[in-house]
């Protein structure tokens, strides 16, 4: 009897998910019939007058930053709530997660790639107006170094080259940072993080000094998420 | 109606499912990544345009895909990451203080 009932049980949830992509079915299916003859006229301003407005080639950045920076100050608040809990949650110790040692050759590969993340980082951050890239990728880019040499060379190195003061540090400048820039939009008589609307935007458009202030916007936030996701993963390995 | 679509289909009723049926805290941990991603897949297939080029606008484009549900998935992504990270914390202290990760055992729990 109670295999029969644990039988109907699988099966009624087999069901459920069935159900719930039938419905997902004759509703994306709607939504592919909806796209070939609505106009978006949200994103074709963006497209047609975004250049002109914000600065930025890159249209996803000047949504990002500049239309929508509001949003990003919200996304900045969850990564620093997550790292916050996580440096509460998980006591300091020492790293009883990691139960290898590596050979030479992944310790030299590793010293031998950092430069190369450094750079690439420090582009995707610093051209996030121009070209693909922005603070939230190269942040996380640049937040591979301490995670490799963790990995590496256990989190004593780690915490030796990066000291964990000056990681929250770099987290608390970015995140202040970020609000100082925005209030810059209101000491010159417009909106909080305002840029296009208060026309910050020397430059010549296309140049790596230009779009106002959304370069700088980048960088605090490549700050904050790079420190942010480098705390996060140190104080997950550090679990006693 | 596209491949693509039914691609996010089967990945989103595949985290449902693992969600909803698997013991494990750590396999529910990977069915909402996998429901996340699936969601972000759809995101990036409704601004899809076909022939259209990336939202960088460095010389006049014909056709342009659309950049806001772009800055969506971006915004997912890092929210995304975020909670994992919380939800992985968490299972490693229910682990320390219950010694199991099945959720039928955990009967403390259960309200």
């Amino acid at each position: 009897m109670s295999r029969m009932n644990a039988m109907f049980k699988k099966l009624y949830k087999l069901v459920l998910v069935v159900s719930l992509a039938i419905f997902l079915f004759i509703v994306f299916d709607e939504i592919h019939n909806l796209d070939n003859n609505s106009k978006r006229y949200l994103s074709e301003h963006y497209i047609s007058e975004g250049v002109q407005e914000t600065g930025a080639i890159n249209i996803v950045t000047s949504v990002l930053y500049d239309y929508r920076a509001f949003d990003t100050l919200g996304e900045a608040t969850v990564l620093l709530t997550a790292a916050a809990i996580l440096s509460f949650l998980v006591p300091l110790g020492k790293d009883k997660m990691l139960g290898t040692t590596f050979t030479m050759i992944v310790s030299q590969t590793t010293k031998f790639f950092i430069p190369f993340l450094a750079v690439l980082g420090a582009y995707l951050i610093l051209f996030g107006h121009l070209a693909p890239g922005g603070g939230f990728v190269g942040g996380v880019v640049m937040a591979v170094i301490p995670i490799l040499l963790t990995i590496t060379y256990r989190v004593e190195f780690s915490e030796y080259k990066f000291k964990p003061a000056k990681k929250k540090l770099a987290e608390d400048i970015g995140a202040i940072g970020f609000i100082l820039l925005g209030l810059v939009g209101v000491v010159t008589g417009s909106n909080f993080l305002a840029n296009g609307q208060a026309n910050f935007g020397p430059g010549n458009t296309g140049e790596l000094i230009s779009a106002g202030l959304i370069p700088f916007l980048n960088l605090m936030i490549g700050i904050k998420v790079g420190a942010g996701l480098a705390i996060i993963f140190n104080s997950l390995i550090k679990e006693k | 109606m596209e491949l693509a679509y039914v691609v996010v289909i089967i990945l989103l009723s595949l985290g449902m499912y693992t969600i909803i049926t698997k013991k494990n805290l750590i396999k529910i941990v990977m069915g909402f990544t996998i429901l996340e991603s699936s969601l972000i897949l759809l995101l990036i297939l409704v601004s899809y345009k076909p022939g259209g080029a990336a939202p960088i606008l460095d010389k006049p484009y014909e056709i342009v895909v659309d950049p806001i549900p772009q800055a969506l998935a971006l915004t997912a992504i890092v929210i995304g990451a975020s909670v994992t990270a919380v939800m992985l914390a968490v299972v490693i202290k229910i682990y320390k203080r219950y010694g199991t990760l099945n959720v039928d055992e955990l009967r403390k729990l259960r309200g």
